[in-house]
């Protein structure tokens, strides 16, 4: 193995930068989550000079807090504390080299056939159909060893859920991550101090250096250069790791830039770049999330929940009825809060966890739609997102079906965390409330870290800002690599798709530049 | 001086006291709540976590106001307004959402114990969707205050298991943040070093800042 200090890649961080600098390369790659990640090591494996800018700091495990709400306020955007407007709802989105890589589940699902058909017939696609991204899927599960949890890191959290969908004939299944030798800590959303998760900034990051790729960490992007139908690089200046505070100011000189800055930043930039790559009118435009919401249930007996896979199994079996079911852990912190009472009342709820596992539902929402748009100067964006009554019907139906699976699996009470509903539930008959009077969207506590839709991929220029290769329909070089160009929900975790399209106009972009 | 007058300053007076007057001095140890703050913190925490319950750990003991300190400290500057925002409103709501008893009207910090917790029990279940996502928010501060503190993640069986971390490659190019690559303490002979890859034993040793010995 070589020393990862000889390679032809560099890495610089804050303390790295003294003065404003020039510099230039065949390609700039904006955003080193998933798909920048994957688009940037792509570049470098064709031989292409490659700039990775990251305005977030590399996390290593020191960095790492097990505190749920300090670890958010250090990797999220705006401390975590994003929110819609409209319908109000959290959305999280990291800020550090790898992206959401870093604080995600791992969960790598492939979008669906009929959901591929679908994103066809709306956005007028003739070439991007599951077998067409199969080889690309293909190759980032053989590059970051994506493969079915394995049982013996489930723990009893995970394997309830599956044995609750067995009794009621649903299917399940083991999640599919990239995750190699998974020790089952449950901390993926705080940092895998197991190294056992590949997010990108210790996969597909240090790959892409080792080809030579220069990745720049602490610099924002202010502005995409552009010259009439050519892009000609980026510029922006350096931030201090979570204060943000400006420092020298920085320009890439490029051939092509590759935007994966992410479905709320991408749209920003090409916003305040002169209004780039909009004569279509819809940057920023379709704003389409995944809610979530989640349902604790509690067992007769211990579950030791510390112990077990982050998000280790699924249901497919209602994804066409617009939701999709996962298990779920996270810092029990946050987990906490959905627990009902106060004082001495909520500490024995509390003294319940050992005994609690928690399942949750993330609904398609094809109907609810929304904007972003810079507010003021900030390059923060603000988002108007409305939750369509139809759809929040698919999603409080879904709680319904998961409090069922609670009591098949032999849960003695389930916690709702529902608004106008009994807090808690001791059987299936009382649970049969959330059928009848199924929750309304202000009911249901609600969030979304998958989101979609705000610079798509359409076959007609008039109608999407990117063809099928990712290349904006205005310009001649500039890319769009993240899962804004997404026409529609891919109903299942995007983050997999992402990197699968991405990498596609990475290849299609190197035979170009 | 008019009727008038005198009235918009009694006003005056009666919204400076509420609003300034009366709160015990800014505890210097904390880097971000002021002493109104870490009065509406600590009322609020005791609230939520009383002593003498099921868990042998109240709000207070569990050091709730200092986390929030700490959480205040770590957020960008612009998202600190939000957080003081939702301190004020739950401090001075109790204009429109009374508490309980002829001196129901006093600002949160002041009240009883007792009086607390029905203020708070009345976010939590008010029919107004947007004071329910405020109490939310509160209770999620708290609360993650609450389960910051390792004695409360051990009485309640949730502390962290130990972990020995690989050394991957990464580490020998990423120093910790804010510091320069000079700092980076790993070479190749720390990446080839073996470590445990098998599943965590649930009763395993717990992590080394969540032991007997951590506060």
């Amino acid at each position: 193995m070589s020393d990862p200090r000889t390679w032809p890649g560099e890495v610089r961080v804050f303390a790295d930068y003294q003065h404003d600098f020039t510099e230039s390369c065949d390609v700039v790659v904006v955003g080193s989550g998933p798909c920048g990640a994957v688009a940037a090591y792509e570049l470098a494996a064709a031989g292409k000079r490659v700039v990775l800018l990251e305005e977030g700091p590399p996390f290593t495990p020191s960095d790492f807090e097990l505190d749920g709400a300090i670890s958010m306020a250090r990797t999220m955007r705006e401390g975590g504390l994003r929110f819609t407007m409209g319908h109000v709802m959290p959305t999280m989105q990291a800020i550090a080299l790898g992206g959401g890589s870093l604080v995600n589940s791992a969960m790598c699902i492939r979008c669906p056939e009929y959901r591929f058909e679908e994103w066809a017939e709306t956005a007028d696609l003739s070439r991007t159909s599951r077998s067409d991204l199969e080889p690309h899927y293909d190759a980032i599960t053989d590059f970051l060893g994506i493969a079915p949890t394995p049982d013996e890191v489930q723990g009893p959290r995970n394997l309830l859920f599956r044995d609750g969908c067995k009794a009621l004939g649903y299917s399940s299944e083991p999640c599919p991550r990239n995750v190699v030798h998974c020790r089952g800590s449950g901390e993926c959303f705080t940092g895998c101090r197991a190294r056992a998760k590949q997010s990108m900034d210790i996969s597909y990051v240090p790959a892409a250096m080792r080809l030579g790729a220069r990745v720049l960490t602490s610099v924002r992007v202010e502005e995409i250069l552009s010259n009439g139908r050519r892009v000609t690089g980026v510029a922006g200046c350096v931030v201090a790791p979570f204060s943000g505070a400006p420092g020298p100011r920085f320009r890439i000189e490029a051939k092509a830039v590759v935007m994966a800055a992410g479905v709320l930043a991408t749209p920003l930039l090409l916003q305040r770049s002169g209004n780039l790559a909009n004569t279509s009118g819809q940057v920023g435009e379709h704003l389409q999330f995944h809610p979530g919401t989640s349902v604790l249930g509690i067992f007769p007996d211990p579950v030791d929940p510390v112990f077990g896979a982050t998000q280790g199994y699924q249901s497919l079996q209602f994804l066409r009825d617009g939701f999709k079911l996962e298990t779920l852990w996270a810092p029990p912190g946050v987990l906490a809060v959905r627990l009902p009472g106060l004082g001495h009342a909520f500490q024995q709820e509390l003294l319940d966890m050992r005994y609690a596992t928690v399942f949750d539902a993330i609904a398609s929402c094809d109907q609810s739609q929304g904007r972003v748009r810079e507010r003021g100067k900030s390059l923060q964006p603000t988002m108007r997102w409305s939750f369509h009554p139809d759809d929040a019907a698919i999603l409080a139906h879904a709680v319904w079906v998961m409090a069922e699976i609670f009591f098949a699996a032999g849960a003695r009470k389930v916690v709702p965390g529902v608004a106008n509903h009994p807090d808690e539930m001791h059987s299936l008959a009382e649970a049969e409330a959330l059928r009848k009077r199924p929750p309304r969207a202000g009911d249901m506590v609600c969030a979304s870290t998958h989101v979609f839709g705000t610079a798509r991929m359409h076959g007609d220029p008039r109608h999407g800002v990117v063809d099928e290769d990712g290349k904006a329909h205005d310009l001649d070089n500039l890319y769009i690599a993240d899962t804004s160009i997404f026409p529609l929900s891919p109903s299942v975790n995007p983050m997999f798709t992402g990197m699968a399209l991405a990498r596609r106009s990475a290849l299609a972009l190197a035979d170009r530049v | 001086m008019t009727f008038v007058g005198l009235l918009a300053l009694a006003l005056l007076a009666w919204a400076v006291l509420r609003f300034a007057a009366g709160y015990g001095r800014r505890d210097p140890a904390l880097r971000q709540l002021s002493a109104r703050e870490y009065a509406l913190v600590r009322s609020a925490a005791e609230a939520a976590f009383p002593p003498g319950g099921p868990i042998p750990l109240s709000g207070i003991d569990a050091r709730i106001p200092e986390h929030i300190d700490r959480y205040l400290a770590a957020l960008p500057a612009r998202n600190r307004v939000l957080i003081r925002l939702l301190f004020v409103l739950i401090e001075h709501a109790t204009l429109v959402f009374k508490a309980p008893g002829w001196d129901g009207f006093r600002r949160f910090s002041a009240l009883s114990l007792e009086q607390r917790m029905a203020v708070l029990e009345g976010w939590a279940r008010s029919k107004i969707q947007v004071r329910r996502l405020v109490f939310q928010g509160l209770r999620a501060v708290l609360t993650m205050g609450y389960f910051a503190c390792p004695a409360v993640l051990r009485a309640i069986g949730l502390a962290p298991l130990a972990i020995e971390t690989p050394v991957v490659d990464a580490d020998l190019l990423f120093p910790p943040i804010g510091q320069p690559r000079s700092a980076i303490r790993f070479g190749v002979e720390d990446r080839a070093r073996t470590v445990a890859r098998l599943p965590l034993d649930p009763h395993g040793p717990l992590h080394p800042g969540f032991g007997e010995t951590s506060a």
